[in-house]
């Protein structure tokens, strides 16, 4: 049986939307962890891997944002550690449903402003 | 926590406690994956952008926590009662205390908040007890010094002194209840102690 560490839910704080817009670190750090569990360490890899090297995230700033999403109840880390051959002295991290939820409101938002500025922009709209 | 890397090391002592204790040696660890993969200087590079932004921030973050509005609303709620306790000496003292409560409130509005999410969040019974008792205590002394004002004349009569003592009782009262409902230990400080940053 897998075993979570007990996060502080915001109180009563359920609506994905209450969260938009999300801070960058925080959107991408949860995009990362939509693959499935990570550590840290793999979330940044991802993090640059998925920004083309936009986004560096530095050591304390990765943590800092996973302190948060765990406090609002959007991450969760895994006491239990997945499998033998993972790395033990790493901790490892997963979305919560209400991580999902907030990850695809967010996702949305950026994708109906992906649309508009596709819209706008069209060769010969200017 | 090994210190493969005593600058860094030393270094993340900076943060807060809270923070260093419950991220302290995944710092440490994440510098130690940077510097194999990538060479000290790249890990530096990124590192050291990274401690220039994040350790005021988090140092910041920790100085507005709730505990140390809860600190700082202690100071001025001594400050209240103490000029409470001179309206009994002195006859401005009724003035300068309602000012020092509004400070008193005005400063945990601004720092987070502390009474409003106090009272929002799932705390323990004992905690909400207290704080709504301050509330109760903080109504019956601003009624009462309004209706002071109202009826003040040029004589200090019985009806004075009456809504005098009721409302320093009442103030009184509600910082303390307030000081003591504020410094009650959340549910979730008790079970989680990495709550703060």
């Amino acid at each position: 049986m897998t075993i979570y560490r007990s996060s502080v839910q915001t109180a009563g704080v359920t609506d994905p939307d209450s969260y938009l817009p999300l801070p960058q670190t925080q959107f991408h750090v949860l995009v990362s962890l939509t693959a499935g569990e990570r550590h840290g360490y793999a979330i940044m890899q991802d993090v640059e891997a998925s920004s083309s090297g936009l986004v560096r995230m530095g050591p304390a700033t990765l943590y800092g944002t996973l302190k948060r999403l765990v406090d609002d109840g959007l991450a969760e880390e895994l006491a239990h550690r997945r499998g033998p051959d993972d790395d033990q002295r790493r901790r490892y991290y997963r979305l919560t449903g209400l991580g999902q939820r907030v990850c695809a409101a967010e996702a949305n938002r950026l994708a109906g402003l992906v649309r508009i500025t596709r819209a706008n922009l069209r060769p010969g709209t200017a | 926590m090994s210190a493969p890397h005593p600058i860094y090391h030393t270094l993340v002592r900076l943060y807060p406690k809270a923070f260093r204790d419950a991220y302290g040696a995944d710092l440490v660890q994440h510098f130690d994956g940077l510097v194999a993969d990538r060479g000290v200087r790249a890990a530096w590079g990124r590192t050291a952008l990274d401690l220039a932004v994040t350790l005021p921030r988090y140092r910041l973050e920790t100085i507005m926590n709730e505990r140390h509005s809860a600190n700082t609303i202690s100071i001025v709620i001594g400050v209240v009662v103490a000029a409470g306790i001179a309206t009994l000496l002195v006859d401005v003292g009724i003035y300068l205390s309602p000012l020092l409560l509004i400070v008193a409130l005005v400063l945990a509005v601004l720092q987070r908040s502390a009474i409003a999410r106090a009272l929002r969040a799932a705390d323990s019974d004992g905690r909400r007890r207290r704080l709504r008792t301050a509330a109760v205590l903080g109504v019956v002394f601003v009624a009462s010094f309004v209706a002071y004002l109202l009826l003040i004349g040029d004589t200090w009569t019985t009806r004075e002194t009456v809504l005098a003592i009721i409302g320093n009782a009442a103030m009184i009262g509600a910082v303390g209840f307030l000081a003591a409902g504020l410094l009650t230990p959340r549910t979730s400080e008790r079970h989680h102690p990495n709550g703060t940053m």
